[in-house]
């Protein structure tokens, strides 16, 4: 069904899957509900939530196993490291796969897997969340606001879900991954202070180096930029209590968060920087990405092979689509 | 042994401030001027 944007006709009798259903997942299958060309959405997961949400959305979902009701798409929202096993599932079965998954393993194992979905003609789209996600096609979008990109720095505040907050917990202790002139760069997790200005209310904070996957996902899409660098906002006690268990369960739908994407480049022989951003509750604003890239999946409108939401999808009708849903980017104009 | 717990002591006021400045610098300062805008119109062709 054509939604008056380019998309090529699909069959309304779609199933859709979505496998975890937390903060993320819950989100991303309301979403996929009420699409037109989503039959049915069948809920996977474990604990009481996967049937709470069934009698939320009625008809329109079933719980039930994906992969033998048949999806066409599958959205993984469950904790990270458990993306991969699933999303190879997917490959061999040639179902399109959406994982929100921001843990590096998770996302270098899913970019792996590009020749085998290429070949079975599936798609793999990794990242595709609030950040990365949002923040990659943001990225994207600023890119083509300059003749040549020099460096995307990105930084994130916020979490989604518990199982969102332990990653985010477990990335300030890890070692972070960068590109710089041409190779990767490890360096020590909550190192490299910088300060970031995000969208009101949100404001200013510190960010610091973790063990993000926004520069292996954004690497392909943008190959001839010298550094990518991702950071993430933290307090002293996150910073000092980094390297032992969460000491403090986390919030069960996550609060308000936000991301700030920046592109250092040149437009007619000039140095310039681009500034863009967003705030919302990560997890919410995460299920309408992930939500999102399943439906283009399903369109056809994302070419077969494994990637990040920047080298799969046309930014500008992206951005427009999740604007419907609620899920809005501003830019930041002035000195940053 | 007194120029070595001389320079232990160093080394860990050293360590202290250092640990000092880590925890409670600041990364930069924000801007004075400027400020966000939906991304709309223009922005999204």
């Amino acid at each position: 069904m054509s939604d008056g944007t380019g998309a090529p006709p699909t069959p309304p009798s779609s199933v859709a899957g979505v496998l975890g259903i937390g903060a993320t997942g819950a989100r991303a299958a309301r979403q996929l509900a009420s699409a037109d060309e989503v039959g049915r959405v069948v809920l996977g997961g474990p604990g009481e939530r996967p049937e709470a949400l069934r009698q939320s959305l009625g008809s329109a979902a079933e719980l039930g196993d994906p992969f033998a009701a048949g999806a066409r798409v599958l959205v993984l929202a469950g904790p990270a490291g458990t993306h991969l096993e699933p999303a190879r599932r997917c490959v061999e079965r040639g179902i399109d796969v959406v994982s929100t998954s921001d843990a590096v393993d998770d996302v270098r194992g899913l970019l792996a897997l590009d020749g085998a979905a290429r070949a079975a003609g599936v798609r793999v789209v990794a990242g595709a969340g609030f950040s990365p996600g949002l923040s990659c096609v943001l990225a994207r979008h600023l890119a083509g606001w300059v003749d040549e990109v020099d460096e995307v720095h990105l930084a994130r505040f916020g979490t989604g879900g518990p199982a969102c907050a332990r990653q985010h917990h477990r990335a300030l202790a890890a070692r972070s991954l960068d590109w710089r002139d041409g190779g990767w760069v490890r360096r020590r997790g909550g190192s490299g202070r910088e300060l970031a200005v995000f969208p009101d209310p949100v404001g200013s904070l510190d960010c610091y180096r973790a063990a993000l996957p926004d520069a292996l996902l954004l690497q392909p899409a943008l190959p001839g930029v010298a550094r990518i660098a991702a950071r993430q906002a933290a307090n002293r006690r996150q910073r000092l209590l980094a390297v032992l268990p969460m000491l403090r369960r986390p919030h069960p739908e996550g609060r308000i968060g936000a991301i700030r994407v920046e592109v250092r480049g040149r437009r007619g022989g000039e140095s310039v920087s681009e500034v863009a951003g967003a705030i919302d509750r990560p997890a919410v604003a995460a299920g309408a990405v992930a939500g999102l890239a399943a439906r283009w999946c399903l369109d056809g409108r994302i070419a077969p092979g494994a990637s990040g939401l920047a080298g799969c999808v046309e930014p500008v009708p992206f951005l427009h689509q999740l604007a419907d849903y609620g899920v809005r980017a501003a830019v930041f104009e002035g000195v940053s | 042994m007194t120029l070595l717990r001389r320079a232990i002591a160093a080394l860990g006021v050293a360590a202290l401030i250092a640990a000092g400045l880590r925890i409670r610098g600041t990364g930069g300062t924000p801007p004075q001027t400027g400020g966000w805008r939906e991304l709309r119109g223009p922005d999204l062709r």
